[in-house]
């Protein structure tokens, strides 16, 4: 037990995993069919959204700053892709796909040079892209558009044999791996850490910045594409529900705001955590606004516990 | 010595400006392949300021920088490491989270492209780590090691580069004494392969042991250059200081000390320093001083309250039978005790508010009828220290922006002359302040002491201690280390002091 107790707190990601595995458990209990294989598709497909805005949240925060535009440009990239491309005959998975990630990384990016360039405060240039893709999204389908090509539900259900959310969430955790083997994910944690370190070593810190916003827009791009997967109409009201759901996910993942310290499997079970708990409170019949109430309070109680219970090892460095 | 080749690397009349303040003059350095080359010269000489436009900090108004005698831009310290210029700066710069051996290599790659394998990196680091400490713990965070450590592991970091300049700036504060002389050791190693190493230092035993040969920067500009066999202490802070200016015009008006007010016991500015025992006295003036971080600023926090740590300090009130009562930051104000924070912007000044408005803040209740404040008593009070400071403004109820540097501090220091305090204490008051409202405050300061005001004054600037105040503490590693006063506060032992040396020379 002692052995289980010191590795969970050498993992900032600690309190996610075990509130995932509670929070299964229960899902399980309360709705038995949430274990039942054939299900897990459309589980996967649901959940995939909330997982890659928080993979989207993840690497500006590591950088030392934050996105808060990733959720609507999740949704204006849907948005696009449903009652844009689509009515514009670009459908098509070889037309749609490069041109969505394309521009997603292109906000990301515009971003990106607005905090490092431009040295606008990252809340200031996010919350002011916020607006502009939220409004964007609601000029152009005011209403919901229904989905003109089927080809991506798919991807929110099954792709042959395999669930088509697995290639989404895969798409960008394998993104993510491949850059791990590279310098940047070294060179993005020493410059979230200490700017004035990195900067000092000779790491171009603000082109590591402007791409770690860029990827975040990346991964949101790919998070589009599976909330169109998922809807198969363009919602743009959508846009404020997933606004602060990836921060909150990042948060209760161990990743420190303060940059340079944590991971994408923190998010990952942060994300995981997140949808459970509405999973959860829906399966028992709980009205939605007192879902939100309820992200709050795990929000706020998790990062306590990670900050009390479960970093021993923090204080006594300190000390 | 012997003869000498081409520079490996020049700077030729450098110059830099920060806004108004000049940095460097006119500053020249030449080193040469196989040479320590020290630089020496007190707070504000430019020292940093050289090094920063070496290390592509900084780029320099005018001047030339050459390597082998070709021009050289040097934008980053990316491009600076390119020319094999790598510098390890003053504060100790590690990332915490990362391991010790990402931060060796931290910097050297591209931003995706990885130039060395991860076995090779681990050999070089463990190499170049057991040179330095004794053995290598390549997987820890930084966090974990200890000062000395971190800092032995950014010079790791520049040293695995191979650099043709090393530039080492009080690189060697941190480190330990063990951990020093095997730095000096790997000094050797690479001037021995025809490197060239720019070491600065505030330990004048430092730069005696390691120095080929040493420039001397005061005010930005260089002053001399000597070789190691030319050089002496003695003649070294006669050019830091400028050998000109002796016991020279004195503000200092005859003045008896009164009754101690402030009383400090056991004072420890760090763990194993040695403990500070202290009395202010009334109507005196007391000098603190120091090279930049060398406890100074935490000892005045101290007096004043506003930072704790071990110790006492206790104000004594005469007039209530020499009762001591401990200083806090609560009770500072109501004990006499004023204090007049370091950085204007951020610590004194509210920006947004009007010249008055920052003038009556901690005084306000005076203006009080009723409760109701009058605007009119206000201005009344404002309008006596405007004329008895001289502060130059347009109207009280404008922008306190508005007001040139030395203006605002005029206005700072008549929001604490306000509160009628015994003990003011003052922390480097006339920093940005040009030289005739300098004079100003210097009159009102002693005019204060003769009225049997405490005060405690700390300054950067050594003419100022000299100049201005009754006896100085001068501050090294976290403790004084000398008390001078009388005829022996003058600006050789001031500096002597700074540089952890006995006053022995006597000088003429």
């Amino acid at each position: 037990m002692n052995r289980i107790f010191a590795f969970l707190q050498q993992r900032p990601y600690a309190f996610a995993l075990l509130l995932c595995i509670v929070l299964l458990a229960l899902n399980i209990i309360v709705s038995p069919s949430f274990a039942n294989p054939t299900r897990w598709p459309a589980i996967l497909g649901t959940f995939a959204p909330f997982a890659l805005v928080g993979f989207a949240s993840t690497p500006s925060v590591l950088s030392g700053g934050m996105d808060i535009s990733v959720g609507p440009l999740t949704t204006f990239i849907s948005v696009i892709f449903i009652a844009v491309l689509m009515p514009a005959g670009l459908g098509s998975w070889y037309f749609s796909v490069p041109i969505l990630l394309i521009l997603a990384t292109i906000v990301g990016m515009i971003n990106g040079i607005l905090v490092a360039v431009v040295r606008l405060h990252p809340v200031v240039a996010t919350v002011g892209m916020l607006f502009i893709l939220i409004g964007l999204s609601q000029t152009i389908a005011p209403n919901p558009v229904q989905a003109a090509d089927r080809w991506s539900a798919g991807l929110a259900r099954t792709l042959g044999f395999i669930p088509g959310a697995l290639l989404t969430i895969g798409a960008a955790a394998l993104i993510w791996f491949l850059l791990r083997r590279t310098a940047f994910v070294s060179n993005l944690l020493a410059t979230g850490d200490s700017d004035q370190s990195a900067f000092g070593s000779g790491v171009n810190v603000t082109a590591v910045r402007i791409l770690a916003y860029g990827l975040g827009g990346l991964f949101a791009g790919i998070g589009g594409i599976a909330l169109a997967a998922l809807l198969q109409s363009s919602e743009s009201a959508l846009a404020t529900t997933y606004a602060l759901l990836g921060l909150a996910a990042v948060v209760l993942g161990g990743t420190s705001l303060l940059g340079g310290r944590g991971s994408m499997l923190g998010t990952l079970f942060g994300a995981f955590a997140i949808y459970l708990i509405q999973q959860l409170l829906t399966a028992g019949g709980v009205q939605s606004n007192l879902i939100q109430f309820a992200y709050g309070i795990v929000l706020v109680v998790g990062v306590l516990v990670s900050a009390t219970l479960l970093s021993a090892r923090q204080r006594g460095k300190v000390q | 010595m012997e003869k000498r080749g081409q520079p490996l690397l020049q700077m030729a009349k450098i110059e830099k400006n920060f806004g108004a303040t000049r940095a460097l003059v006119e500053a020249n350095i030449e080193l040469f392949p196989g040479d320590v080359h020290t630089l020496l010269g007190e707070n504000g000489s430019g020292k940093s300021t050289l090094v920063k436009i070496l290390g592509g900090v900084h780029q320099p108004d005018s001047g030339k920088i050459l390597l082998d005698g070709a021009d050289l831009t040097l934008r980053s310290p990316r491009g600076a490491s390119h020319y094999g210029i790598e510098t390890v700066f003053q504060e100790v710069l590690t990332a915490s989270h990362q391991s010790v051996l990402q931060n060796i290599w931290l910097g050297s790659d591209g931003i995706f492209r990885r130039r060395f394998k991860t076995a090779t990196q681990r050999q070089q680091a463990t190499e170049v780590l057991e040179r330095l400490l004794g053995d290598a713990q390549l997987d820890v965070p930084a966090a974990e090691l200890s000062l000395s450590a971190r800092q032995a592991v950014s010079i790791a970091r520049s040293l695995v580069r191979r650099p043709r300049v090393l530039i080492l700036d009080e690189a060697t504060a941190a480190l330990d004494v063990q951990t020093r002389d095997r730095l000096f050791n790997e000094i050797r190693r690479l001037t021995a392969q025809g490197s060239a190493v720019l070491f600065i230092s505030h330990r004048m035993d430092e730069v005696a042991e390691i120095s080929d040969r040493v420039t001397v920067l005061r005010s930005g500009q260089t002053i001399s250059t000597v070789t190691r066999e030319t050089m002496t202490i003695s003649g070294l802070i006669q050019d830091m200081t400028g050998s000109k200016v002796s016991p020279e015009e004195s503000f200092k008006p005859p003045r008896e000390p009164g009754k101690v007010v402030l009383q400090a016991r056991d004072i420890q500015l760090a763990e194993q320093a040695t403990k500070i025992n202290v009395d202010i006295r009334a109507g005196e003036i007391i000098g603190l001083c120091g090279l930049e971080g060398h406890g100074q600023d935490l000892f005045i926090r101290r007096l004043s309250g506003f930072a704790g740590g071990p110790g006492s300090v206790s104000r004594l009130e005469v007039e209530q039978n020499n009762s001591a009562t401990p200083v806090g930051r609560r009770n500072a104000a109501g004990l006499g005790v004023a204090y007049l924070p370091r950085e204007r912007r951020g610590e004194s000044l509210f920006e947004q508010m009007s010249i008055q408005e920052n003038f009556v803040l901690p005084t306000m209740r005076q203006d009080k009828i009723g409760p109701f404040l009058s605007r009119k008593r206000m201005a009344a009070r404002f309008r006596e220290y405007i004329q008895s400071l001289s502060i130059k403004l347009g109207s009280p109820d404008d922008s306190i922006t508005t007001l040139s540097g030395g203006n605002q501090q005029k206005v700072l220091l008549a929001r604490w002359l306000a509160t009628e305090p015994s003990v003011l204490l003052l922390n480097d008051p006339t920093r940005g302040v040009d030289i005739s409202t300098k004079l100003e405050i210097y009159r009102t300061l002693q005019d204060l002491a003769l009225q049997g005001t405490a005060i405690v004054v700390l300054s950067s600037e050594v003419d100022e201690i000299v100049q201005l105040t009754d006896r100085a503490l001068v501050f090294r590693d976290k403790t004084v280390f000398a008390e001078l006063a009388g005829k022996d506060l003058h600006q050789q032992s001031i500096v002597t002091a700074y540089f952890g040396q006995e006053m022995e020379v006597q000088y003429e």
